[in-house]
């Protein structure tokens, strides 16, 4: 007798496939684009600081943290971790760089990409772009690389100020004049790259998608607050990267991202959760385990929908910037928004636990959480240091309880799928402890 | 080890049984549920409810209902001390800080990656000393310093104490490091709960004096343990059970009790 082939507890988005593989493609152009000569960048997330540049001079990007994630998920990592390893990399720096230390040093050595590289690989680069945004340890991943790979290694830098600063206007103001400085000098230097100069109507235009990218995807995302949550976070991590990164062409995004929009605004009227039995609304912090993505499918069958996560890899909360003539104080104005977008209100509610803390503690009474599962990495402290805090201000302001499971993002050595499944079971009768309590105390849900 | 505890509507324990545990120590449930029913005088049929916790919960085909560890311990410890608000469990396999308001598990910590706070950590160290676990904490109280065991790894630990041992360090003063390190560790894993009176300390490791001294010394409060610290689990477990049952007939309800067999899970087989 055939097995019946049981139902998946994740109601994956059908609009989610075409979005993920106009996300995937960018490896095969990377690859085709050095075939013929033209030039590919390997870059940082750089919360769009500088992508838009990148794409108006037509230069093909591939982002190494992305691909830590593609090799983690297709079993390719331990590989190239113990390649990191053996080359005497430290074994507790971040995952994506071992990863990638790794896989640089496979590629060097065989003179062309690994075989086994998945989704063909990463080409090599002309050029290697840093960002100084929220984890600066990265700078020496890349440079580490650029000694692989003889490629010249540029930084975007990006000032981070604390929430206080952020009310004088005359630091925002400093900061932007900054990151102007920055992008232009970095225009100059591709300029002299490419021998070719800014075409800036196209930057303008590049600008102006990339921002309608990140409105709809934000729009999308405000859809989840409904009951049932219509999508969830495999799906948000799924697609994030064509926002975040920004990969794939932009308009194709826009329509794709459009696309989603109609499903998930379909699900939301029709109350079509992501979870067929939507028991407990989560909250997801930070990274996950991109080894094991197949825990939140178990947690599903539980009741458990993901509804909100990984607050560094959402859009910027909506601002008009229409009126801003120079893209580059445009990229700028909407880059720094990112990162300071939830100071008014951490600063108004005296939580001066700065840009990575706090959205979580709006998020998790917007999006009306019972609970959280927290991810730190072992390998990471930009992705791990905030999140005792949180831990703490969700259960004591919120009444939100949370589980820590430790791990990493890409070395499942370090990840224990077991254990965190027997504390789950605790969790829930926690969450259920707490629902009460929230409902004793006034609170909304 | 499998524990049973069967308590009746006035909540007097009727019978409690501490089995032993194997490779195959789900299997034998059924036999330790059978000698508590000897002991308590009664016939299986006459037990209301089973609620089944730990590890092995999911395999006791006689258990109604199975709730977590935690949960059934920060009953248990309630029951036994009503003013409890932290409990400090360690066993062989891992240990748990829980923090309770009025029986119920608000927060909680683990320490379950690593052997080093755990049981299993004085175990191999006992090894290494040639001494019987049972007799470390009052070996520990004839110390007059205790050395400091700075890794975190039992391996490593284990490579400091021949070291010691080597340079001719007194045992009692080796076995207090031991115990101090174990409850620092502890200690420091619990902290985010926000320690506050009273302490109360389970497990098999509460058996031992030692750790319940390097315990108060590092948390600088008094600690307690029950009687038999290896049973509150299995208590909290049977008054939850009886809460569950008891609440039901208030609402002029049956509890949906499952078609029990006191028997073997037959996978094993």
């Amino acid at each position: 007798m055939m097995e019946q082939k049981k139902k998946k507890a994740i109601n994956r988005l059908q609009t989610m496939y075409p979005l993920r593989a106009n996300i995937d493609k960018m490896y095969e152009r990377g690859v085709e684009a050095s075939k013929t000569g033209k030039p590919t960048a390997w870059c940082m997330v750089n919360w769009w600081e500088a992508d838009p540049i990148l794409k108006a001079m037509d230069v093909e990007v591939v982002y190494p943290e992305n691909y830590g994630a593609v090799c983690a998920a297709f079993g390719t990592a331990p590989a190239y971790l113990d390649r990191s390893d053996a080359d005497g990399f430290p074994t507790h720096m971040c995952g994506y760089a071992r990863n990638c230390i790794g896989y640089t040093s496979r590629m060097t050595e065989l003179g062309q990409i690994p075989p086994e590289a998945p989704m063909g690989g990463m080409a090599k680069p002309f050029l290697l772009l840093c960002s100084g945004a929220l984890c600066d340890a990265r700078y020496k991943w890349f440079q580490a690389l650029g000694r692989y790979l003889d490629a010249p290694v540029w930084t975007v830098e990006i000032p981070h100020i604390g929430v206080a600063e952020s009310q004088d206007p005359a630091t925002r103001a400093q900061v932007i004049k900054f990151m102007v400085k920055e992008l232009g000098e970095f225009v100059k230097f591709m300029e002299r790259m490419l021998n070719k100069k800014m075409d800036w109507d196209k930057l303008a235009e590049v600008t102006d998608d990339l921002i309608k990218v990140n409105r709809l995807w934000h729009e999308i995302n405000e859809l989840r607050k409904a009951r049932p949550c219509p999508m969830h976070s495999r799906d948000f991590w799924s697609c994030m990267n064509a926002s975040l990164y920004p990969a794939g062409d932009p308009k194709e995004s826009l329509k794709l991202y459009q696309d989603m929009y109609t499903e998930v605004k379909d699900r939301v009227d029709k109350k079509i959760g992501a979870v067929a039995n939507e028991k407990y609304r989560m909250l997801f912090a930070e990274l996950p385990p991109w080894h094991d993505l197949k825990i939140f499918d178990e947690l599903a069958d539980r009741g458990w929908n993901f509804v909100v996560e990984s607050w560094a890899y959402h859009p910027a909360k909506p601002i008009d910037t229409t009126k801003v003539s120079n893209p580059l104080e445009r990229i700028a104005a909407e880059t720094y928004h990112w990162l300071t977008g939830y100071f008014d209100e951490a600063y108004k509610a005296k939580e001066y636990m700065g840009y990575f803390a706090y959205p979580y503690l709006e998020w998790a009474r917007t999006y009306q959480c019972d609970g959280g599962l927290l991810h730190p990495l072992l390998t990471c402290r930009t992705a791990t240091n905030h999140l005792m805090l949180i831990q703490d201000r969700l259960l004591n302001k919120l009444k939100v309880p949370t589980l820590v499971a430790e791990g990493d993002i890409v070395d499942l050595k370090l990840f224990n799928h077991a254990e965190t499944m027997r504390k789950a079971e605790t969790l829930e009768e926690m969450m259920d402890h707490y629902k009460q309590k929230r409902r004793d105390e006034g609170l909304e849900w | 080890m499998t524990k049973v505890v069967i308590i009746d509507a006035a909540e007097c324990i009727r019978a409690r049984v501490i089995g032993p545990t194997g490779a195959e120590h789900r299997r034998l449930a059924n036999r330790v549920m059978e000698e508590a029913l000897n002991r308590a005088n009664l016939h299986f049929e006459e037990i209301a409810y089973v609620v089944a916790t730990g590890y092995g919960r999911i395999n006791v085909p006689f258990a109604d209902r199975q709730i977590t560890e935690l949960t059934c311990h920060a009953r248990g410890v309630y029951q036994l001390f009503p003013t409890v608000s932290i409990a400090i469990d360690i066993g062989g396999q891992d240990a748990k800080g829980l923090k309770i308001k009025k029986g119920k598990l608000v927060d909680f910590v683990m320490n379950d990656r690593c052997a080093a706070g755990t049981g299993r950590f004085l175990e191999v160290l006992a090894n290494t000393l040639g001494l019987k676990l049972d007799d470390l904490g009052g070996i520990s109280l004839q110390a007059t310093s205790k050395i400091k065991i700075s890794s975190i790894c039992t391996v490593f630990a284990q490579q400091e104490v021949m070291a010691y041992l080597a340079k001719g360090t007194p045992l009692p003063d080796i076995v207090a490091g031991l115990h101090d390190a174990i409850a620092s560790r502890v200690v420091k894993m619990i902290t985010r709960l926000k320690i506050e009176p009273d302490v109360v300390f389970t497990g098999g490791v509460a058996k031992n004096i030692g750790v319940v001294q390097a315990l108060k010394q590092n948390l600088g409060l008094e600690v307690f343990v029950p009687a038999e610290p290896l049973l509150t689990g299995a208590v909290g477990a049977a008054l939850l059970g009886k809460e569950l049952v008891l609440k039901a007939r208030e609402r002029g309800e049956v509890i949906a009790a499952k078609e029990r067999r006191l028997e073997e899970v037959t996978f094993f087989r």
